[in-house]
């Protein structure tokens, strides 16, 4: 009798396994060709995008700018064909899971496919966002040069922050991520900038507030006034 | 080809009437408090050194919310005897006319050129209408080279401080001569005579939906004559005075503004300026006389600030338009610390400005933050300018001028080369 049963669970271990077998072998061979589709879109993309002049024209956006400052040592080119790489092995990553045909997999990859849109918004908040704050950093600094306030760089960080900082939180409420958290953060860091200012400004520096603020509103003493005309 | 639209009384008035041999041209926008004193100056000149010629003076008005149009139309001669007269004075027509298109002095000059197309107009001239110094000769120096000596385009010539149209000295006088070869001194002068035949010309070109209907008309009018082969000259003016300007004027906007004119049009103009070498001059009409002027204080100090300030932070914005060795070169005018002792060398601001317009052919990043960076270099070579000619005379400092518009000559090969095709 518990030869019996011993046996028949083998047997029926051995169909179920025969039976799952074909899928496990298709998961196999999805995540193989996902590699090696992604490492071929890899290298084709990082021959074919400098010739497409990417680069020129991350450079000229000021973008290339940004990522080196933020200390990516990689061209944009590169960048672009490794997360296209990437993005194509997780949609085969995706499909092998499916291949499995698994209740608790079949959800995951529904749900995958579900938020894949709010990703791929997230993501082009976040590369439009890197354009303007690259842009709007570049010509506040070079207005504060012109106008010869001594914290151009300073002023130009600050800007970029910001506003990087402001992207980063719509890309993250976009995908759902701490949505809560988020936006309580951002609005404590904002609100408590302002708030942090106008203290300083107010009370602990009323003085030097006042200076500033005269110094801003007055116009310039004759002796700093040039009588040039330019044209 | 579709005839230029203008309003229905216009030209209704036009159609009586018929031709004419003079036409003035004034463009205007809110400027009740001097048109009347510019329209009085060119009706003086027609009637003075023009009798019997058929005259029409044109206000092209831009919406004035100030009466220019009721001035133009109650300014009156006077007696003749004010012009130093005798003969009867026949009245001159006058027409006044809103302009369409773009705002901006373009759009004016293209109603101007249209009526000038429609009248026959032999000779035409453009006198601003800000211009406190308009004196009646103006007429005669500005229409008389068109009219009796067969010119087509006549630019004027000022008599100004030595410090005064630095972006002119620096750039756009020695640039322009050196592309197109000519002596014009002041191309963006604001006062011009031009032919009817170079009206139509001017007519005829695509560029009125463009910065040139904005702001960039005068380089455009004197780089299109040069380029397109008209006979060029130069009339002197003696002063311009005219109303002062926002003195809250930026800087980097007139900068920019003028030296995107003159990059776009060695765009356009590309297979014309490779091909000239040197530069000749072109008549020169009018007696150049001194004149008085009141003297202009500037602050060398802070332009060094500035400049050195740009040194600074705008090291990355300027590696997109000048090379590692021209950044060193000018980093290096930076650490003079002695005010006296600065100097920014005609070579280096030469092969700056050449640099600069070959990014911005190429659009290294974009244009208007290329060229807003510009302005601490050009404050740097302006307080260089000043501090070098601090205690010269105009004659020495028109020299220093040549000095510099032939370095651009020299140099004109390297940027030839760098153009490419």
């Amino acid at each position: 009798m518990l030869e019996d049963v011993i046996r028949t669970t083998f047997v029926e271990f051995g169909a179920r396994l025969r039976a799952f077998a074909p899928n496990l072998i298709a998961m196999v061979v999805l995540l193989l060709a996902g590699l090696l589709l992604a490492g071929a879109v890899r290298l084709s993309l990082a021959f074919l995008l400098p010739r497409l002049g990417i680069d020129r024209l991350a450079e000229r956006a000021g973008l290339a700018e940004v990522a080196r400052k933020g200390g990516l040592a990689r061209t944009p080119s590169q960048v672009i064909a490794l997360v296209l790489a990437w993005a194509v092995l997780t949609a085969f990553v995706l499909f092998a899971v499916a291949a499995l045909d698994l209740q608790v997999a079949m959800g995951l990859v529904t749900r995958a496919f579900t938020w894949l849109p709010q990703l791929l918004v997230a993501l082009a908040l976040l590369l439009v966002g890197g354009l303007v704050a690259g842009f709007v950093r570049r010509s506040v600094l070079i207005a504060a040069v012109n106008a010869g306030l001594p914290s151009a760089r300073l002023l130009a960080s600050a800007t970029h922050a910001a506003l990087v900082v402001l992207f980063s939180a719509m890309a993250l409420e976009q995908v759902g991520l701490g949505q809560g958290v988020i936006l309580v953060a951002f609005a404590l860091f904002f609100g408590g900038v302002v708030l942090a200012l106008a203290l300083a400004f107010g009370l602990a520096g009323k003085d030097l507030a006042r200076e500033s603020l005269e110094r801003l509103l007055r116009r310039r003493e004759p002796e700093d006034e040039d009588g040039l005309k330019h044209l | 080809m579709k005839e230029f639209p203008l309003d229905p009384g216009v030209a209704e008035r036009l159609r009586a009437l018929g031709t004419v041999d003079l036409l003035v041209g004034i463009p205007s926008y809110n400027n009740a408090s001097t048109i009347g004193h510019v329209v009085k100056a060119a009706a003086g000149g027609v009637a003075k050194y023009f009798p019997g010629r058929r005259v029409v003076i044109v206000n092209s008005d831009g919406g004035s919310k100030d009466g220019t149009p009721d001035v133009v139309a109650e300014a009156e001669l006077g007696a003749p005897s004010a012009i130093l007269v005798s003969h009867p004075i026949e009245p001159v027509h006058k027409i006044t006319t809103p302009y369409h298109g773009i705002p901006g002095k373009g759009s004016a000059l293209r109603t101007i050129f249209a009526i000038a197309e429609r009248l026959q107009a032999r000779a035409c001239a453009v006198v601003d209408s800000d211009v406190r110094s308009v004196a009646p000769s103006w007429m005669e120096l500005l229409l008389g080279p068109v009219l009796s000596h067969g010119m087509d385009f006549v630019a004027p010539l000022y008599l100004r401080h030595k410090f005064d149209g630095t972006i002119t000295n620096s750039i756009v006088y020695p640039l322009t001569r050196a592309l197109y070869g000519k002596e014009v001194r002041q191309p963006i002068g604001g006062e011009f005579g031009f032919s009817g035949r170079l009206a139509s010309h001017y007519l005829a070109q695509p560029v009125w939906e463009s910065n040139v209907a904005r702001f960039g008309i005068d380089i455009w009018m004197t780089t299109t004559a040069l380029a397109d082969g008209f006979r060029v000259c130069q009339s002197f003016l003696g002063a311009k005075i005219h109303d002062p300007k926002d003195p809250g004027a930026d800087l980097a906007e007139m900068l920019v503004q003028v030296v995107s004119s003159v990059f776009d049009l060695m765009e356009t103009y590309e297979d014309r300026w490779k091909t000239i070498e040197g530069a000749g001059e072109v008549p020169l009409f009018g007696f150049p006389h001194g004149v008085g002027l009141e003297p202009v204080n500037v602050n060398v100090g802070r332009m060094l600030g500035i400049f050195r300030q740009g040194v600074r932070d705008l090291g990355e914005i300027w590696a997109h338009a000048l090379d590692e060795p021209t950044r060193r070169e000018v980093a290096a005018l930076a650490t003079i610390e002695t005010e006296g002792s600065f100097r920014f060398p005609d070579p280096l601001w030469v092969r700056l400005v050449h640099d600069f317009a070959l990014a911005y052919r190429r659009r290294a990043i974009n244009r208007d933050q290329l060229l807003r960076s510009l302005v601490p270099l050009y404050l740097g070579r302006t307080a260089s300018f000043v501090l070098d000619n601090d205690t010269s005379d105009a004659v020495e400092v028109e020299a220093a001028i040549r000095a510099l518009a032939d370095e651009f000559v020299r140099q004109k090969p390297r940027l030839r080369e760098r153009w490419g095709s």
